[in-house]
């Protein structure tokens, strides 16, 4: 019954985590039809300047704040003038994506020297209930993802801004020949896709420790779970992400570590194979 | 749609072959290592040491000490005249902690460089993928600083790092006594785990011990729910340890938080150092029991560890790389030291002449204390010691009764 528990609390966190870093992956996947390669780099940002900020004195929590803004501003940087020159051409998007990751991860490598680094989370130690430890920081990401996620689909659903975003999502040519400005919802829309990467690392650097391919693990899992969601919708890819996130966390409960990395593949491979254009249908048409 | 057709269409044969030239050039004289010179003042030319460690990747916050250190014992060996006259060159090749790469690199320093020893390779994968070319191909002395699992006995090849013998003799019966009898062995999948656990859990058991669960997981794990809840439930006392980061931190840190100190749990870790320290807030590896030649606590107990670590501080004064015996940096000091004594009495510095003199090869100063090379084995006789890490520093509990002698081959 405990280990039931223990199992259902780390499923529950490590998705709260993957639904962060996939979710920016996934709508700049959509609407921009590039997979970004530099996706897990943004995080190990948010993970780094969550470090830096708190070296200098801030406190922790302030700088967990602080640190999506300084991704969003690199974000920014980024999207003007290396990924729209690839909007044109999504092949060559992921080489040059894949090489601007190269860029940031041995930049920040250098800038840590190689070396793993601790941060405190902002609430340490744990409830306990019934005699099961629950770390209070896991249950601050989750109920912290919630929120985000929500304020996330009210954006979308209930501004107008939000349909605009919605309408090049779905469609990207019939929503510029309908007259919105897709350069600019693009640049934000990359902006706001990499700060929620950088929120997520942010989150994850107390349970992680900051190193420099902090990225990269989440990078491969976040492609997976886009593709399997579903391109072209918000939903698809947090449902990509809940069931990587699941599989991942939970499979180790059950059988040997070593063939659970294997056979998340397998499965994601199998529910491709069987839902070619994604869980979520969600239709791109472009 | 825009101009983007015409810009494609504008790279011709003329420029496709400008940037062929320009590539192919670049990659010819190749993305290559260095060469730390003596001065010039030396007459003679001068004998060429070959450094392949790791610079950069994962590793290279253990890889830059390693070669701080080389520096420092090129610069001791000039200062006190040299070898036969002659200065100490390093030639420096990073192996970046991915072994296609390091291949590649280290066949420069045997077919461009054409230097007359090897020192480096950390991990166990590494040492086996460079002995090929620097001793099979290249006739060239092989020495391997770090501690492993054992077994590398090719000839040639000289391990001046701690074996598994010399780490868990003593280290697993204090364990027992000052831990428990219930072990569990997570480990990193690849080949030093493997071995390694084999030899401690004989030791366990010979102890009155078990081992309740031995598991691996991939090197790049950082999620270890299962492992502690598995731990916690089983009631394990003492955690015997062969994760390596990146999972170590997140590892230790879950253990931490399911309670596993508060109820009296011990950590233990063998490659655990000064330099991973940073890795874990301190509450979180209080108690951790590790066993090295060298930890910085030891300069109180003997004069010639502190010599050298104040060299090495005077000689790096801002590093944020620490001398600690982990990451090889305490194996590659007595690996260029003993060479060079090989070299001073073998008179030469071909293969064979330095290989039958560093064969029986002693070092009076070394971090951790005196080394000797046992004759026929090259492995290395030190000195080790238990340390415990109390608020975030290692306090040494136990020291070995002279040098300590790896049984291996």
């Amino acid at each position: 019954m405990d280990t039931a528990v223990n199992a259902t609390f780390e499923v529950l966190s490590f998705s709260a985590i993957m639904v962060l870093v996939v979710v920016g992956l996934g709508i700049v996947a959509s609407m921009m039809g590039i997979f970004n390669f530099a996706h897990g780099e943004f995080v190990l940002l948010g993970a780094y300047f969550t470090y830096l900020f708190h070296n200098h004195g801030v406190p922790v929590g302030l700088a967990m704040a602080l640190a999506p803004l300084a991704v969003a501003v690199i974000g920014l940087f980024v999207e003007r003038t290396v990924i729209r020159w690839f909007y044109a051409r999504p092949l060559i998007a992921m080489l040059g994506t894949y090489a601007l990751a190269v860029v940031i991860r041995e930049t920040v490598r250098g800038l840590l020297s190689g070396l793993y680094h601790n941060v405190p989370a902002p609430l340490s130690g744990s409830f306990v209930v019934a005699g099961i430890a629950f770390a209070q920081w896991r249950v601050a990401i989750i109920v912290i993802t919630i929120l985000v996620i929500a304020a996330s689909g009210a954006l979308l659903t209930m501004t107008s801004f939000g349909l605009r975003v919605r309408a090049s999502l779905e469609n990207p040519a019939l929503a510029r020949a309908s007259g919105i400005s897709t350069g600019a919802i693009y640049a934000t829309t990359f902006t706001f896709g990499v700060a929620l990467a950088g929120l997520a690392g942010a989150l994850v650097v107390p349970i992680f420790s900051l190193f420099a391919d902090l990225g990269l693990r989440f990078l491969i899992q976040a492609f997976l779970a886009v593709m399997l969601g579903g391109v072209g919708t918000f939903a698809g890819p947090l449902v990509g992400a809940g069931v990587i996130g699941t599989l991942t966390s939970a499979l180790p409960w059950i059988i040997p570590p070593v063939i659970a990395d294997v056979t998340v593949y397998l499965v994601a491979i199998a529910l491709m194979k069987a839902l070619p254009s994604g869980i979520v249908r969600g239709g791109r048409r472009a | 749609m825009d101009g983007t057709e015409d810009r494609m269409s504008r790279i011709n044969r003329r420029r496709f072959l400008t940037g062929a030239a320009w590539s192919s050039g670049a990659l010819a004289l190749g993305a290559s290592g260095w060469v730390i010179p003596a001065s010039t003042s030396w007459a003679a030319s001068p004998i060429k040491v070959g450094i392949a460690t790791d610079l950069s990747g994962a590793l290279g916050f253990e890889g830059n000490a390693d070669l701080n250190v080389a520096k420092l014992c090129a610069d001791l060996i000039n200062k006190s005249g040299g070898l036969l006259g002659r200065p100490v060159e390093l030639y420096v090749e990073d192996t970046a902690s991915n072994e296609a790469v390091a291949v590649s690199n280290v066949r420069k320093l045997i077919q461009r460089d054409h230097v007359d020893v090897v020192l480096g390779g950390i991990t166990s994968s590494m040492r086996n993928a460079i002995k090929g070319p620097i001793v099979e191909r290249g006739h060239t002395l092989y020495i391997y600083p770090q501690l492993y699992e054992g077994g590398e006995c090719e000839q040639y090849i000289y391990c001046t790092g701690p074996t598994p013998s010399q780490q868990c003799d003593r280290l697993i019966p204090w364990l027992i006594k000052n831990g428990g009898k219930r072990f569990a062995f997570p480990s990193a999948n690849y080949i030093w785990p493997h071995v390694l656990n084999k030899y401690a859990r004989n030791l366990v058991q010979q102890g009155g011990g078990e081992v309740v669960f031995e598991e691996y997981y991939p090197i790049d794990q950082i999620n270890y729910g299962a492992t502690v809840n598995r731990i916690m439930a089983e009631k394990v006392d003492v955690v015997f340890n062969t994760v390596i980061p990146p999972g170590v931190g997140p590892f230790f840190k879950q253990l931490y938080e399911a309670g596993f100190l508060k109820r009296g749990g011990r950590l233990c870790c063998v490659y655990y150092d000064e330099n991973d320290m940073s890795i874990n807030a301190p509450h979180e590896i209080e108690g951790l029991a590790s066993c090295l030649d060298y930890f910085q606590g030891v300069d109180k107990l003997d004069p010639g560890s502190a010599k050298i670590h104040a060299e090495y501080d005077a000689m790096f004064p801002h590093t944020k790389f620490l001398l600690t015996a982990g990451g090889a940096s305490t194996g590659m000091y007595r690996g260029m030291m003993l060479w060079a004594e090989a070299v001073k009495e073998a008179g030469k510095v071909d293969r064979d002449s330095v290989a039958a003199a560093l064969d029986h090869a002693k070092i009076a100063v070394a971090p951790g204390g005196p080394a000797e090379m046992v004759p026929g084995k090259r492995h290395c006789k030190m000195k080790m010691y238990i340390g415990v890490a109390k608020s975030g520093v290692f306090d040494i509990v136990e020291s070995s009764n002279g040098l300590l002698d790896p049984k291996e081959c």
